[in-house]
């Protein structure tokens, strides 16, 4: 057991890394090309991202696995790579040496009617593989950093994060398939977001409170939010979701809006910003984990750690 | 009492109930009454109610498709007495849609194809990942009168550009009018390129009739 579980709830807030997805298009990911992809093809590139979350002061890592489910991969012609593309990247960041791997679990890309035509039974036969190939995931013994002494290998995932769920039903589905499959390791959960006049809703009209609870109960070990909304959003979104759950939750804002300069896409907002909307809710017990999704990069998370540490060592 | 059947056929497509649109326009048409009255003061009004209660944020996307879609049923039972009352011309205008190359998102895209499909346009969609060339001969064989083209990627956006100047370069009759949309697009971006700009799918809808107008 890696202790991630215990390490959350013991707290001080986990801080996870930001967007990985942004940073590979920084260093030259295509058009259109699935940041998967680079898990085989420039896997240098993935584990320098890995590594420069882990300098800025990640304690979590993402591993690169946010596509890589059959339903998504069959778009990319990439369904026969499905096994090493979760078990490189998930080996990949463990060798990052980050304190703990979170393997990133993303949605099908599909919609149930009468939205589209996606299927619940099948979605969760897609996640219960996915689940099944990074449980097994494995790393040798000369990778891990920790003192004790392995003589055998070590799994390479800590748990997982089923993130940018849109619908609280493929989520659930998502959640039940990997406690099936890998019943020691912790499941996150975390769902979009979008801030309309009533409250926080999902696009699909989850709403905020019932949704985490629904999760919660379900037997996440955190629930919360990713991307869409920014940071100043995310406060109020915290606020709310602390008023409906005892659930501990762990939240992930974008840093603005990407927008189109003459020198290329630029996010709007400023880390410092970022990290002072954040830095109420680094002393607050309940939430136990705090990242940045699309626009953040190392300078997001460097931002929230100088903070982390100045409530330390005052 | 023909107010009262108008708020009839609207509530059907408030309640996203194709099956009972569908039933209420059959009436509607065996009864002889003309059909146009039926969409502009009774179905479409639902229609434009559903856009309100989105814009409110009650409701989701969910009814949204389930409102286009009962929409679509009453259009669909309507659309012989349509024909047989005012010939061939109901449509508003032809539309050609899709999702820029190198971009697989299609939800808001197909979103729009069913709002406008819904209020009237002769819509072809075109899927995800369509070429440049692809919509422009689509465009010349259906005679759009607009090319609608979504990104939903920074880096699919300048897609959008190079469609803008190929659809002027292509000389194509009855110069159709390019309309964009996708989150990272802004009207600022649709006016460099020379588009216009749609925010969302109600808004694709208003833009889009004005365009024909």
């Amino acid at each position: 057991m890696s202790g991630f579980l215990e390490r959350l709830h013991r707290g001080p807030c986990l801080l996870l890394d930001g967007g990985l997805g942004s940073e590979l298009i920084a260093r030259g990911l295509p058009l259109g090309t699935p940041p998967d992809r680079w898990t085989l093809e420039r896997p240098e590139e993935v584990a320098a991202v890995h590594r420069a979350y882990v300098e800025a002061g990640s304690d979590a890592i993402h591993a690169n696995t946010f596509g890589a489910n059959a339903a998504r991969l069959v778009r990319y012609g990439l369904s026969d790579r499905i096994v090493a593309l979760n078990r490189t990247a998930a080996r990949l960041a463990r060798e990052a040496a980050a304190h703990f791997v979170i393997a990133d679990i993303g949605p099908t890309g599909e919609h149930l009617p009468p939205v589209g035509r996606g299927d619940l039974e099948e979605w969760r036969r897609h996640f219960e593989e996915q689940g099944r190939i990074l449980a097994a995931a494995e790393v040798g013994p000369q990778v891990v950093v920790a003192a004790q002494a392995a003589v055998c290998p070590q799994p390479a995932v800590d748990a997982f994060h089923v993130e940018t769920m849109s619908d609280v039903r493929e989520a659930l589905v998502a959640l039940e398939a990997l406690r099936e499959v890998a019943p020691t390791l912790p499941v996150l959960v975390s769902l979009t977001f979008e801030r309309k006049k009533r409250g926080f809703f999902t696009i699909m009209g989850d709403p905020l409170g019932p949704s985490l609870i629904r999760l919660w109960e379900a037997g996440a070990a955190a629930v919360g939010a990713n991307c869409s909304i920014v940071s100043r959003d995310m406060l109020d979104l915290a606020r709310e979701a602390l008023a409906s759950t005892r659930a501990p939750i762990v939240l992930q804002p974008n840093a603005g809006s990407p927008e189109r300069t003459p020198d290329g896409i630029r996010y709007a907002q400023d880390p410092e910003e970022f990290a002072e909307d954040l830095a109420s809710l680094l002393t607050e017990p309940r939430i136990v984990a705090l990242g940045g999704c699309c626009g953040t990069d190392p300078r997001f998370i460097a931002a929230l750690r100088a903070r982390v540490t100045a409530r330390r060592d005052p | 009492m023909a107010q009262l059947e108008y708020a009839d056929l609207a509530q059907a497509v408030i309640d996203g109930n194709a099956q009972e649109a569908r039933r209420l326009a059959r009436a509607w048409a065996e009864s002889g009454r003309d059909p146009l009255q039926a969409v502009e003061h009774g179905f479409a009004l639902g229609l434009r109610r559903v856009g309100e209660l989105w814009e409110e944020g009650e409701y989701f996307l969910p009814e949204l498709i389930q409102g286009a879609e009962a929409m679509k049923a009453a259009l669909e039972t309507l659309q012989p007495s349509l024909q047989a009352t005012r010939g061939e011309q109901q449509k508003k205008g032809c539309v050609v849609i899709g999702t820029v190359q190198g971009d697989l998102h299609d939800m808001g895209k197909s979103l729009v194809a069913t709002m406008l499909s819904a209020h009237g346009f002769e819509v072809h969609d075109l899927g995800s990942d369509v070429p440049i060339a692809r919509f422009v001969e689509e465009a010349r064989l259906h005679r759009a009168d607009i090319i609608a083209a979504s990104a939903l990627l920074t880096t699919t956006m300048v897609a959008q550009r190079d469609l803008a100047r190929a659809v002027r370069d292509a000389g194509l009759d009855g110069s159709p009018r390019v309309m964009i949309g996708g989150a990272p697009t802004t009207p600022e971006w649709a006016a460099e390129i020379g588009a216009q700009h749609a925010e969302n799918a109600l808004r694709a809808v208003a833009v889009a009739e004005a365009l024909v107008s």
